[in-house]
């Protein structure tokens, strides 16, 4: 039968975030979804692992805020939200701590109360630290046997520099010398009312909002860190790492940009999107369709506080890997060379506006596209500048684009296999 | 509470839908009751090759893909042991573009030699990717082999030997197509802002008219009694020693199913649960402890699964897992324990439903096990459950000769 017409949405209406000022000068956003019976409340706290000043005290800190507080164990912590069924969730990048708590609206109430100890009350007892870091420690070590794992430590290394707040890594070794009062210490420094904001979300009537708020009100003020900038990155092109015994190869290949802020960052999602962000992509199509090379090949634009880059990644057979290297490197002179077929790019732009739409469907998503615009600095109406950015970018504009950022010397390349 | 209405089409084709009025996406779900169970032993890993083979164009639309990106489309599949899914979830809007590309690789596949050789490649790859270089990749495989000895759940659906997958013929996966991709042998689910009588009218312009050829139900082999405790040791080049317990339960339509689950529940639902608290935490002998259920269609698995910290002997971790099942057979659980996972039973039924996918998934599924109804029923019926069930469920299940126990030991 014949293929149906088709309806591209050239708008996305989104929710505006309310935004209220707690009485310490913490920000709360509000997205109010009345018709969904849940609650979703997050902390964003600028205490990543750039902040750390001792091996693995971010991610500890923020992996430990139930562990126990001044009122309760973290068994009882981890009973009382069990027992109404809600959770929470810890994730943890270079800038940012975030921790998000859902729950039943129906039992938001005891839900708070145990929110108010994990988030205000914490105390990092030194048996739970032990017992966190024993377990750290292995799993990050069988991690580490992973070619994948390998090749993302070492393409931090390569784009920013070995040393570089981020591009470093720690031996697993480190997790020995971790303590209770390294995290204590990071605790006090960066969990401040100055170093937060609250994102909430699903039915906020005015009783949720003021419980919410109390919690918030009561973060310690502190004075606001002078923004020292970061040091400068040490980019090193080629790492060749052996490891033995891989079946596969674990590739990464990718450059230093800018963050997403800058006029470009959205034209070069389009790109990245175009060469590997997608199932059919060019990697895809090439690496996988053609070549059977991989099982999955990807390619992305990844946001920092204070840069960004661009980032591709594949693990192929161990016999095809310099065949494969070839490869990739063929699609990103084309992007250089040719310029793109408008029925693709069209493709692109429309897969990029169905993600959105996705993301945006339901109070959680809608929640973090709103975390993600604040920490840039923009309001939600950036949603509806994002999509038409991405409508208007045109072949000559990405060719001129690649042409500028993709050159052969600038790129990254990172292979983690058994070359013998 | 998920509303829905059923029809059967004419072709046999099953075909149910919701009505959700808050989304501005669409769910379309059609769900295979084909999956690495309907395998011959000896050409293991098919059910999972020809998911990938779905997406390799029709005589009618050579490229399955695009399409539905044009349509601000997202789509994907799994296979497993007892079924196969595929799934899009795009704008309400273009909805018909989805059942367009459904009802034509139902029956209109283009299954050439070449495409069949490329997919081969692809999935060797993501064998080797997922099972052979990755610490413990096959640790679930030698667990399957060990509790079952007849029943096909003995393979996992990635295959036995990446060698299955190579020597696959074109004319076994035809037959394969022929005898499983049928009108009858599926079911279409949908969620969305439409009425169910109106997305049956679409079903039926483009399903409508696809013929069907009827096979006998598959005959699968039934799993004897275990009657003997089972045991394998292997040596891997990995970190850290892990060790599981399998026992056999009941189907996915016994008591024992819900009996299984809030076991699994009570012993490692949340960072509650005792084999956190009491293994983890108090007493330190492992780095990560799981219990859970396999919860498939046929009489599945209720496993036990810890990584040990390098200080436990494998001795003390096995026997940590028997204390606890003596705890669970000797005592009753708490009103207050039991609440607590009844609660959480609840909650997280409540959040699965929060979108179109999940809710058109689902349907689909229940209706695959054969009780539909059952979708609102489970909270229910988990919530009827005593601390007495689990006492006797613990005392049948957990009997050392109903036991298969893999010791996955690091060098």
């Amino acid at each position: 039968m014949k293929q149906p017409p088709l309806t591209i949405p050239s708008t996305i209406d989104v929710r505006a975030a309310e935004k209220h000022c707690a009485s310490n000068g913490t920000n709360i956003y509000v997205i109010n979804c009345p018709e969904y019976e849940v609650v979703r409340l997050s902390f964003v706290f600028h205490a990543g692992t750039i902040t750390q000043q001792h091996p693995f005290t971010a991610s500890a800190t923020a992996n430990m805020l139930a562990e126990g507080s001044a009122a309760l164990s973290s068994q009882q912590i981890a009973e009382r939200l069990d027992y109404f069924g809600s959770y929470f969730d810890i994730n943890i990048d270079r800038d940012y701590a975030y921790i998000t708590f859902c729950s039943l609206s129906k039992f938001f109430e005891p839900t708070a109360d145990v929110i108010e100890e994990v988030i205000l009350h914490p105390t990092f007892p030194a048996e739970e630290v032990a017992t966190y870091s024993a377990k750290r420690r292995q799993q990050l070590s069988i991690e580490r046997r992973k070619v994948e794992t390998i090749a993302r430590e070492k393409f931090a290394h390569a784009i920013f520099g070995a040393s570089h707040p981020y591009g470093i890594s720690y031996s697993e070794d480190m997790y020995d010398s971790l303590s209770r009062e390294h995290i204590v210490k990071h605790y006090q420094r960066c969990y401040t009312a100055q170093r937060c904001i609250v994102v909430c979300s699903g039915n906020i009537n005015n009783k949720v909002l003021e419980r919410i708020t109390s919690i918030a009100e009561q973060l310690p003020t502190a004075e606001a860190d002078t923004d020292l900038g970061i040091p400068s990155f040490d980019t090193t092109h080629t790492i060749r790492h052996q490891h033995d015994g891989a079946v596969q190869s674990s590739v990464r290949m990718g450059r230093l940009l800018f963050p997403r802020t800058h006029e470009d960052f959205i034209p070069m999602q389009v790109l990245s999107t175009l060469l590997g962000g997608y199932f059919g992509s060019r990697l895809m199509q090439n690496l996988r369709e053609r070549n059977g090379y991989t099982y999955g090949a990807f390619c992305a634009m990844v946001n920092f506080q204070h840069t960004g880059y661009l980032a591709l990644a594949t693990q192929v057979g161990k016999e095809v890997t310099d065949d494969a290297l070839q490869e990739i490197a063929y699609e990103i002179e084309r992007l250089r060379t040719e310029p793109i077929p408008q029925e693709e790019l069209d493709l692109v732009k429309n897969i990029m506006a169905g993600e959105l739409m996705r993301i945006l469907d339901g109070p959680f998503g809608i929640a973090d596209v709103t975390t993600e615009n604040i920490l840039c600095g923009f309001d939600n109406s950036h949603i509806q500048t994002h999509l038409q950015r991405i409508r208007q970018t045109t072949p000559e504009q990405l060719q001129a684009l690649a042409k500028k950022y993709l050159q052969p010397q600038d790129l990254v390349t990172v292979v983690v296999g058994d070359f013998k | 509470m998920i509303t829905y209405h059923k029809k059967t089409l004419s072709n046999g084709l099953t075909v149910i839908a919701n009505h959700d009025t808050t989304s501005r996406m669409a769910a379309v779900n059609i769900l295979y009751k084909v999956g690495a169970r309907n395998e011959n032993p000896n050409r293991t890993g098919l059910a999972h090759l020809f998911e990938h083979l779905m997406f390799r164009g029709t005589h009618q639309i050579p490229d399955f893909d695009t399409p539905i990106q044009m349509a601000c489309g997202e789509n994907n599949a799994f296979t497993n042991n007892d079924y196969t899914d595929f799934y899009i979830t795009l704008p309400l809007a273009n909805i018909e573009t989805a059942l367009w590309l459904e009802s034509d690789r139902m029956r209109g596949l283009n299954l050439s030699e070449e495409a069949c050789k490329i997919e081969k490649r692809v999935v060797i790859e993501e064998f080797r990717q997922r099972y052979l270089n990755q610490p413990y990749g096959d640790a679930n495989m030698l667990l399957r082999a060990l509790a079952y000895k007849v029943h096909p759940y003995r393979w996992a659906t990635i295959g036995i030997s990446p060698e299955h997958i190579e020597q696959a013929s074109i004319e076994e996966i035809r037959n394969f197509y022929d005898r499983f991709y049928q009108p009858s042998n599926a079911i279409l689910s949908f969620s969305g802002d439409m009425e169910a009588e109106e997305f049956f009218t679409l079903a039926e312009k483009w399903f409508g008219s696809i013929p069907n050829t009827s096979h006998p139900a598959a005959e699968i082999p039934a799993e004897p009694a275990q009657c003997e405790a089972r045991r394998q040791v292997v040596e891997r080049d990995v970190p850290a020693t892990t060790i599981s317990i399998a026992f056999k339960m009941g189907n996915r339509l016994s008591a024992d199913f819900f009996l299984g689950d809030i076991t699994s529940d009570i012993l490692a639902g949340g960072d509650s649960a005792r084999l956190y608290e009491h293994l983890i935490k108090n007493k330190r002998l492992f780095a990560s402890v799981n219990a859970y259920i396999t919860g498939d269609v046929d009489c599945g698995l209720f496993v036990f699964t810890g990584q040990l910290l390098p200080t436990t002997t494998e001795e003390q971790a096995e026997q940590a897992f028997w204390d606890e099942i003596e705890e669970l057979q000797h005592n009753f659980v708490s009103e207050y324990e039991l609440e607590k996972v009844k609660n959480k039973f609840e909650a997280n039924t409540l959040f699965g439903e929060l979108n179109v996918m999940n809710k058109a998934m689902n349907l689909g599924y229940y209706e695959m096990i054969g009780d539909l109804p059952l979708i609102n029923r489970e909270v229910e019926t988990y919530r009827s459950l005593s601390a007495a069930d689990i006492a006797s469920f613990a005392e049948r299940i957990f009997r050392k000769e109903n036991s298969s126990t893999l010791i996955y030991r690091a060098k």
